[in-house]
């Protein structure tokens, strides 16, 4: 699976993307096809290099990563070329444009990072001989045509086409036919350096996804995750960027949640507007993060590598695919228990299932679903609204209401009563009494 | 068919109004950017950028030229008659697109190959290192014009940029994009010289819009949607129709209403609205640009006569008109008659720079 796959994920995934100030389209396509890891050692060497990025960006002068960025910029998705070039095609002009551009940018950023000693952390191939096969009178500067200093022959045709504008048309032909040789020259002295170009292309994009991965955990305060050796994973004063920052912009602040969960199930309840989505999209968002290896959105986490993340919401994305809510969320979760049953290691997180259903059959379902997926070897983390019996598993419970404000911090609690101030809150929400009252009473008659 | 002047051969003799020489080299070098703009094809938009070329000082200044969309097929794709390429000076800079640029007949530097692609690849920078023919097929979007003027300006330092504006597209001649513009009317336009003559003098007198006072363009320019008024205290308003082209428009509360102000396009139906309103007909009307007008001769002369103003927050000089009295199908208006009638419609001189050549 690729990082594009989970971009429309409900987790918030696209806005950290979007909050990445990614300077080259090319970076930006590159970033979107690495892989979601799998492997402890490349999540830690990818941290490694991020790490070395980070100190850097708080190391430097901001002018300095502004110079750098405008380097960046410059770097374009000259794939197709470089397929050429392996392919011994003959390039034409703007190809070696390109090609000469890419080496002296690439020579360019090499020679920024040397200053910092950073020049080693992601390598980028010499270029000087690509540079002087495309660069003959030294010049240094990133424009291209066929030089006259390639050959005696054409550079007496250019003469003679000045002094004799007349007959430009006839020494056009003739010179074009020069020029093909020269292309055809270059191209061939450049076909063994196609695998540097290429990997050089790969560095800049690497380098600018690093810088911009650093700058996003200074500015949003994001931390690195230590990878967890015994399937514990555990966030402290953990957020959700997006959730803040729209809390933020109506002037108020986001309450940070703990939170430790292992191999054994985790049941949240919790009063309405308790949060609870909001943990689970956290979870999400963070477990994606760890596995492309970006910047963790807590003050400290521990995280354990998974092979498959699970993330089952009720989605009103189903109504368009003709499915009911119900029908949608059924699969869904039926995709969880299917998934449980390979020889995987799967993180899953379910909001609220069956909550659409009658309460009976829908508290039979999470029971059921709780006792099946208790035994397998598996992380799980469901919310719910039903009173259920939780079997083996631990139980939290968002703070909830406290002096008429909301506490969202979990407290891990015995069994898995859930709360019962839905009335409470729909009252603080200004809910015309009447209603509310008649519920009330209902409940007292009926208990 | 109203004859007067049509079908007369044509003849060399200079007349009062077609000015000879090279008349307006000078006037487009107090400018930053140019666009040539025809009002049909076939009216000479291509001859005058020739025209243009051929004649400002290369040594002196650093020139770039380009196109506004694919208007560069060798032949032209609805009439099937010839385009000609345009022909480059040393030195000048050139923006067109990748197929274009292959198939150059020139000598010519590569400065950027942009991320930005048109139908005929993505749009390449280049300095003729000689003189020599290229097809010119340039950003295909204004912004992306734009774009691609800021760079030249600022990476290149350009002095001035000259732009083959699309036929009937103005936005290329917006003053949004371009600080000059140079109008190419003929008898592709239309072949009865009156008609031609008042529909050319229309889209001269929208062009030509006054520019509104420097406060106003300061509060409204920021505006990008929607239709203002400001009172006479200089209080801002919306009024809650969001463009000028809803049928509900009420102006209610607007008895202090000094200024009128609609972001996007004046048509027909709002301009009339206006003019049928004792106060606001007072008021100063204001667009954008003379490329937000879409209303027609006769509602802009009504409007005009019932005493409205309608002013503009950018401008752009009109330079000159060219016509070319020759049709595609092979009518020809009298050149002399065309340029004296014109002229004394639009009070600016008119040159009919085919015949200046010969």
């Amino acid at each position: 699976m690729q990082l594009k796959n989970f971009i429309e994920s409900p987790c918030g995934l696209r806005y950290m993307l979007d909050q990445l100030d990614l300077q080259s389209g090319f970076a930006r396509r590159w970033l979107l096809d690495s892989s979601f890891m799998t492997r402890g050692e490349d999540i830690v060497g990818t941290y490694d290099v991020l790490h070395r990025f980070t100190e850097f960006v708080y190391q430097v002068e901001p002018l300095f990563i502004n110079t750098l960025n405008h380097k960046l910029c410059g770097l374009k998705d000259i794939r197709t070329t470089i397929k050429n070039l392996h392919g011994n095609s003959v390039l034409d002009d703007i190809e070696l444009f390109e090609v000469k551009h890419l080496a002296l940018l690439a020579t360019e950023v090499k020679a920024l990072l040397k200053q910092h000693g950073m020049d080693g952390v992601v390598e980028i191939p010499p270029m000087d001989e690509v540079i002087s096969i495309l660069d003959p009178d030294g010049m240094r500067i990133a424009t291209f045509y066929i030089y006259d200093s390639y050959s005696d022959q054409l550079k007496a045709l250019r003469i003679q086409m000045r002094q004799h504008p007349e007959q430009q048309e006839e020494l056009l032909l003739q010179a074009n036919k020069l020029e093909d040789g020269v292309r055809a020259d270059l191209s061939r002295k450049l076909h063994p350096f196609a695998v540097s170009i290429e990997n050089a292309q790969l560095a800049l994009a690497r380098i600018d996804v690093n810088l911009a991965k650093a700058l996003q955990m200074k500015q949003m305060g994001l931390t690195f995750p230590v990878l967890s050796n015994d399937g514990t994973t555990r966030y402290e004063a953990m957020f959700h960027p997006q959730v803040k920052e729209a809390l933020a912009q109506r002037g108020r602040e986001f309450q940070p949640v703990d939170i430790t969960f292992g191999e054994q199930p985790t049941l949240i309840t919790g009063a309405n507007m308790g949060g609870k989505t909001v943990v689970l999209k956290t979870l999400t968002l963070c477990q994606l993060l760890f596995q492309f290896g970006f910047g963790i959105p807590a003050a400290a986490a521990q995280i354990a590598v998974k092979d498959e993340i699970h993330f089952c919401i009720g989605d009103e994305q189903s109504v368009e695919k003709g499915l009911s809510s119900f029908a949608a969320e059924m699969k869904n979760i039926d995709a969880v228990i299917q998934a449980s049953r390979m020889e995987k290691k799967i993180l899953a997180l379910i909001d609220e299932p069956a909550r659409t259903t009658n309460p009976t059959e829908g508290a039979a379902l999470v029971t059921a679903l709780l006792q099946v997926l208790a035994d397998k070897d598996m992380s799980l983390v469901m919310t719910t609204h039903y009173d259920i019996e939780p079997g083996k598993a631990r139980c939290l419970r968002v703070k909830g209401f406290e002096n008429g404000e909301m506490n969202y911090q979990l407290v891990e609690v015995q069994d898995g009563e859930v709360p019962h101030e839905a009335l409470n809150i729909a009252e603080s929400l200004g809910i015309d009494s009447e209603w509310i009252n008649t519920a009330r009473n209902l409940l007292e008659t009926c208990p | 068919m109203d004859c007067e002047g049509a079908l007369s051969v044509f003849t060399a003799t200079s007349g009062n109004h077609c000015v000879q020489g090279v008349p307006f080299i000078n006037d487009i070098l107090r400018y930053d950017s140019l666009s040539i703009v025809g009002l049909e094809k076939n009216t000479g938009k291509t001859e005058c950028l020739k025209y243009v070329l051929e004649r400002l000082p290369v040594e002196t200044k650093r020139i770039a030229v380009t196109s506004i969309g694919i208007d560069g097929e060798t032949v032209d794709q609805v009439t099937r008659t010839q385009k000609p390429e345009i022909v480059l000076r040393e030195g000048m800079y050139f923006g067109t697109s990748e197929a274009h640029y292959r198939q150059r007949r020139l000598v010519s530097e590569l400065i950027d190959v942009s991320d930005e692609s048109t139908s005929l690849g993505r749009v390449v920078t280049a300095r003729a290192i000689t003189g020599g023919k290229i097809l010119l097929s340039g950003p295909s979007s204004a912004s992306s014009l734009r774009r691609w003027m800021g760079e030249m300006q600022h990476r290149l330092n350009i002095d001035l940029i000259v732009i083959d504006g699309a036929l009937s597209r103005m936005s290329s001649a917006s003053p949004a994009v371009s600080q000059s513009m140079i109008l190419a009317t003929g008898a592709a336009y239309s072949a009865n010289i009156n008609t031609l003559v008042s529909k050319t003098a229309h889209v001269v007198d929208l062009v030509n819009l006054d520019l509104t006072t420097e406060r106003n363009v300061t509060q409204l320019m920021p505006l990008e949607k929607g239709v203002w008024f400001i009172d006479k205290e200089g209080g801002l308003h919306s009024l809650d129709t969001m463009t000028s082209l809803s049928r509900d428009i009420h102006f209610e509360g607007m008895d202090d209403c000094e200024t009128l102000y609609v972001a996007g396009a004046l048509v027909d139906g709002f301009l009339e609205k206006v003019r049928q309103n004792k106060r606001l007909r007072q008021a100063e009307l204001v667009v954008r640009d003379f490329t937000k007008v879409f209303v027609t001769p006769q509602q802009f002369r009504l409007f005009i006569k019932a005493g409205g103003r309608i002013r503009v927050l950018q401008k752009s000089k009109l330079i000159a008109v060219t016509v070319n009295p020759t049709s595609p199908s092979g009518y020809v208006l009298d050149s002399d008659t065309l340029c004296g009638r014109l002229s004394e419609a639009i009070g600016l001189p008119v040159y009919d720079l085919i015949k200046n050549q010969q």
